[in-house]
């Protein structure tokens, strides 16, 4: 299926927060309660559509481990979007969200969207980290901020969607520039840059057969 | 040489001509000169002249100028020339090749390994390799190139280090892709051999090069370079597309994710009809070769499923299983391009029903047209054809067979009902069975492996193949075509061919008791194959397989055996086995496959491996079927030695039961776990409610008592008034009780006076005795009256008591008493009372 933008985004914190839990309850709408070690790095895709546009989301669902870290780093410039993750009944991975932070903003191109995402909110009665804390670090970084389960899949398609809109709005803006891939935007196939200056409202690309 | 001689003169100051020093001391004097000279014209020129002996004093320059080398490359950062010469020079130190001036040097062997050395001198530290990646962001062609071949050089020499240290320096992939958009060519093309070199068998490498956007940049290079009409730099392109993506399912499902596949398409474009053969180039060929392994990659069997599953579903709908069919049926294609095309076209189509569909309605575009696996089959039991392109017919053939039930069916069905009417066209079940009557042992072998994929997981179509029945001549009667199968196996005299009817007849019987008590019921069978097993033939390698595979045969007609086979049930063969043969031998015999080369390559992949004719012996999923039945038969053939393997198997059997047990017991207890967590929780909860309602209570309670006081002095009236009530009551009775006690006392005067009449009477005797008992009777009476009365009293008494109590208690409350009835009840008197009266 065609697409009119394509963003790149990493998910990234501490191990066993429930990164790529995440990442499988939105591209496969399941969840595997078994923990399965990430090596490197693992890809997902999903089309969504905002403002009646398609997207596609390319994700990179990265290790937690620190053995990994560096290679992770590689994954920062290219991207256009981060889901920094932690898990609500883990303070330690609350704590290390400054280290992940400070890492992405050093590495990354200083547009990337960065969502912060304190997971696993079905565990209520083992919670260490208050909503109003990553609210608040939310708000002392200029993160966005929700809570999810990707065992319920509470929020967690809105955590991707709201980041892809965040996203959205700023190419609307002329933030990001959409040329340069290293951004981790790419335009679609039919929307080649000389005619990407459609108005936001324009219709999309009417081509709903085929698959992915 | 004479320039050279000339700039060393520049450098070093004229020389007496008589001595010429030697090269060691010449580069020493240029390390120095390096090292020391302040000026960075002279250190630009040291360094030139060191670059143009690194060649031929390659020892020298090495050992000594390494660390200032190093030394210019951290402090002459600004001057480009001088860094170029330096890397050049470093990169001639370590090349892995030997040089043309080295050739003829006496020390040539000891050369061999110098650059790996110098390699290994550069790495001990880390920060050089950063130090020579740095350099790539210089866009200058005098140092990015030097930098790149050095790199290139690093690579070929320690390949896993610098992959390591590459990794973790940060944007270090990332400066590389950079590279793939360079405007000068030689730039652009290095870096893909040096991606080609760094993706090698690197998961996390190939990863970061397909994340930074390296399929995208490929494809520009192919298109900007002439797709499949282009050179080697496309050729290299899809060399580093395989390296990306062979074996790495992320990166696989990035590719399909990505749209990738469809821009496959245009290479698979086949040349106008009617062009001649040069539009098959070699390099044409080389790269649609490359491109052929990249769809391969996709859908290799040792892929997850899901993602082979997922590809090839792409693979059709962009139109490459089109392009493929296609270039199956077209002329002059070259036959090892034509092989590849088949064998890639076989796993676009492996286990996928839809493909697998499509396939069996491709036609070959002939006059009449015919189906494309009927021409396929043609060329694989034509001996004319070249080795490889029918053993990738089989491939293909066995690929759609794959968990394809109706495919299977069908050419079943081909051999049962033969189209009499059209007897021109020949089915596939007539070439099958015409390969196996074929001279051409290959065509046996081919044949009769393709005829047992039909049968793989299929029981109805093992049953159904039973009925097929075969005249080879018109004068006898026909026979089935499992008789036939089992005396064609007699009669051949080549190992293939039996190996090959050995593996159809095992496939066929195997879970069929139909099928073995029809092979049972051909006469010479089973006598024939005791026999092979028995037999010690064996001066050809190859040829061993041939009683292990007789010794399975047998194995699979005692353990399929139901017996309706008169002369041979379980244990006449059991018997013939041990008689004939002795079942250590058998056990032998069959042991000896699983050991061969040939069952070891055969098991590796589906896909035939074999490169000569004489290699092909054994099929993959026969040895599967092998796997699964060996120790079966083993153990049916061995009754009588239970004592150790059976218990062995029944101990197995029941440790696996046990651990089955254990991990159920522990599913258990992380489940109780959980709930006790759960439940624990919910106590805390459950205290803290109790503690809550608890103090709710006393809370409660205090307010009760509270209310109750006030209630309480608010109602003392009421009380009161009740109490004079209850005092009348009281007055009441006593009144009642006097006029009873009044009314007993005229009783008892009566009864007195009775009794003094009575006792009167009793003067006068007669009478006397006639009212005696009369007197006794009333004398009791009086008796019991009297008794009444003091209770009565008693009675009386007690009420007065009670009636004063409750006067007091009235008092007590502040009720007026009237006076009257104290005196009359003899209470306390008055003046006593009002005092209290007062309080109150």
């Amino acid at each position: 299926m065609s697409y009119a933008y394509l963003f790149k985004y990493i998910i990234i914190g501490d191990t066993g927060v429930g990164k790529s839990c995440l990442l499988l309850q939105f591209t496969d709408k399941r969840f595997q309660p078994v923990h399965d070690l990430t090596i490197g790095v693992e890809f997902g895709a999903r089309m969504i559509t905002i403002d009646s546009k398609y997207i596609k989301l390319q994700i990179w669902d990265t290790a937690g481990q620190e053995a990994f870290r560096s290679i992770t780093r590689s994954y920062y410039r290219g991207a256009a979007g981060a889901l920094l993750v932690y898990d609500i009944t883990r303070r330690e991975t609350f704590n290390h969200l400054t280290t992940w932070l400070d890492d992405a903003r050093q590495h990354s191109n200083s547009n990337m969207v960065i969502m912060l995402i304190g997971n696993k909110s079905d565990l209520e009665s083992r919670r260490e980290v208050k909503k109003e804390e990553g609210e608040a670090f939310a708000r002392e970084h200029g993160l966005i901020f929700m809570e999810t389960s990707a065992k319920t899949a509470a929020n967690v398609e809105e955590a991707f969607i709201n980041t892809a809109k965040e996203i959205y709005e700023k190419i609307q803006e002329g933030v990001f520039d959409i040329n340069n891939e290293a951004n981790g935007i790419k335009i679609g196939p039919q929307h080649s840059p000389s005619n990407s200056n459609l108005s936001p409202g324009s219709k999309p690309p009417s081509q709903p057969s085929g698959c992915c | 040489m004479e320039y050279f001689k000339s700039g060393l003169k520049t450098v070093l100051g004229s020389q007496d001509p008589d001595q010429q020093p030697s090269g060691a001391e010449t580069v020493e004097r240029l390390v120095e000169r390096v090292q020391s000279s302040t000026l960075l014209d002279d250190r630009r020129d040291a360094c030139r002249a060191l670059k143009a002996l690194s060649r031929k004093y390659r020892v020298e320059v090495g050992a000594q100028g390494m660390d200032v080398l190093r030394f210019i490359l951290e402090t002459d950062k600004a001057d480009c020339e001088i860094i170029g010469y330096a890397l050049d020079t470093l990169c001639n130190v370590m090349s892995p090749n030997l040089f043309d001036e080295e050739e003829n040097s006496e020390e040539q062997q000891a050369l061999l390994h110098i650059g790996e050395q110098f390699t290994e001198m550069f790495l001990k530290r880390q920060e050089n390799v950063t130090l020579v990646l740095s350099f790539l962001e210089e866009y200058d062609f005098k140092v990015r190139w030097p930098a790149l071949k050095l790199l290139a050089v690093l690579l070929s020499n320690r390949l896993r280090d610098i992959q390591e240290i590459i990794l973790v320096s940060p944007m270090g992939v990332s400066k590389l892709m950079d590279l793939l958009g360079d405007s000068r060519e030689v730039i652009r093309n290095d870096t893909l051999l040096l991606l080609i070199q760094l993706t090698k068998s690197n998961a996390n490498i190939q990863k970061i090069v397909a994340f930074e956007n390296a399929f995208d940049r490929l494809f520009d290079v192919i298109v900007e370079e002439g797709c499949a009409d282009g050179g080697i730099v496309v050729e290299d392109c899809f060399i580093l597309m395989l390296n990306l993506l062979k074996n790495n399912s992320s990166n696989q499902n990035f590719f399909k994710e990505g749209s990738y596949i469809q821009k496959l398409c245009p290479m698979f474009a086949l040349p106008p009809e009617g062009s001649d053969e040069t539009c098959w180039g070699p390099q044409k060929v080389a790269i649609l070769l490359c491109v052929l392994q990249v769809v391969r990659c996709l859908v290799s069997p040792a892929n997850p499923g899901q993602v082979t599953l997922s590809c090839q579903k792409s693979l059709y709908s962009s139109g490459i299983f089109q392009a493929l069919s296609s270039i199956l049926m077209a002329s002059g294609v070259p036959v090892n391009f034509l092989t590849e095309a088949i064998c890639t076209l076989s796993e676009v189509v492996r286990g996928n029903q839809h493909n697998q569909q499509h396939f069996a309605n491709v036609m070959a575009p002939i006059n009449p047209p015919r189906e494309a696996i009927i021409i396929l089959l043609m060329s694989m039991v034509n001996e004319k054809q070249s080795f490889i392109l029918r053993c990738s017919v089989l491939y293909c053939f066995q690929c759609y067979l794959f968990k394809n039930e109706v495919g299977q069916a069908q050419v079943v069905q081909t051999l049962l009902s033969p189209s009499y009417e059209d007897s021109n066209l020949v089915t596939c079940g007539q070439l099958l069975c015409s390969g196996l009557y074929s001279h051409d042992s290959l065509s046996n072998w081919l044949s009769a492996v393709a005829l047992s994929h039909t049968l793989i997981e299929n029981p109805a179509q093992r049953e159904n193949l039973l009925r097929v029945l075969l005249s080879p001549d018109p004068n006898y009667r026909p026979v089935t075509l499992i008789h036939q199968v089992a005396l064609l196996f007699q009669q051949s005299s080549k190992v293939q061919s039996k190996l090959g009817f050995l593996i159809l007849l095992a496939t066929w019987l195997s879970h069929c008791h139909l099928a073995v008590k029809h092979f049972l019921e051909v006469p010479t069978a089973i006598p024939y194959l005791a026999a092979q097993v028995g037999s010690t033939i064996g001066e050809d390698d190859n040829e061993e397989l041939v009683p292990g595979l007789c010794a399975f045969v047998m194995g699979i007609c005692i353990l399929f055996n139901d017996g309706s086979a008169s002369s041979y049930n379980k244990e006449a063969l059991l018997h013939l086995l041990s008689n004939r043969v002795g079942l250590e031998v058998f056990s032998a015999k069959l042991c000896e496959v699983s050991r061969h080369e040939q069952y070891s390559r055969a098991s590796k992949k589906p896909q035939p491996t074999a490169t000569k004719p004489d290699e092909l012996l054994l099929d993959y999923e026969f040895c599967k079927l092998f796997k699964a039945l060996e120790s079966m038969i083993i153990k049916a053939v061995n009754p009588k030695e239970p004592t150790n393997s059976s218990t062995e198997i029944v101990e197995n059997g029941l440790v696996s039961e046990y651990k089955d047990v254990i991990r159920e017991q522990d599913k258990k207890i992380a489940e109780l776990q959980s709930r006790c967590d759960v439940l624990e929780r919910e106590k805390g909860e459950l205290k803290n409610s109790l503690e809550q309602l608890s103090s709710t209570m006393s809370r409660i309670s205090d307010e009760n008592t509270l209310l109750k006081a006030q209630l309480h002095s608010g109602s003392l009236q009421d009380n009161n008034h009740n109490l004079a009530i209850q005092v009348d009551g009281w007055r009441a009775e006593c009144a009642r009780k006097d006029t009873t006690i009044q009314s007993l006392e005229a009783e008892l005067q009566r009864l007195h006076f009775n009794a003094i009449e009575t006792k009167n009477l009793s003067s006068d005797p007669p009478a006397s005795r006639e009212s005696q008992p009369h007197s006794a009777d009333l004398q009791s009476e009086v008796d019991r009256l009297t008794n009444d009365m003091d209770n009565l009293m008693d009675l009386l008494a007690d009420q007065d008591r009670k009636l004063t109590l409750y006067k007091e208690l009235l008092k007590a409350h502040g009720e007026r008493i009237d006076d009257d009835d104290d005196t009359e009840l003899d209470s306390p008197p008055p003046s006593q009372q009002s005092p209290e009266h007062n309080i109150v």
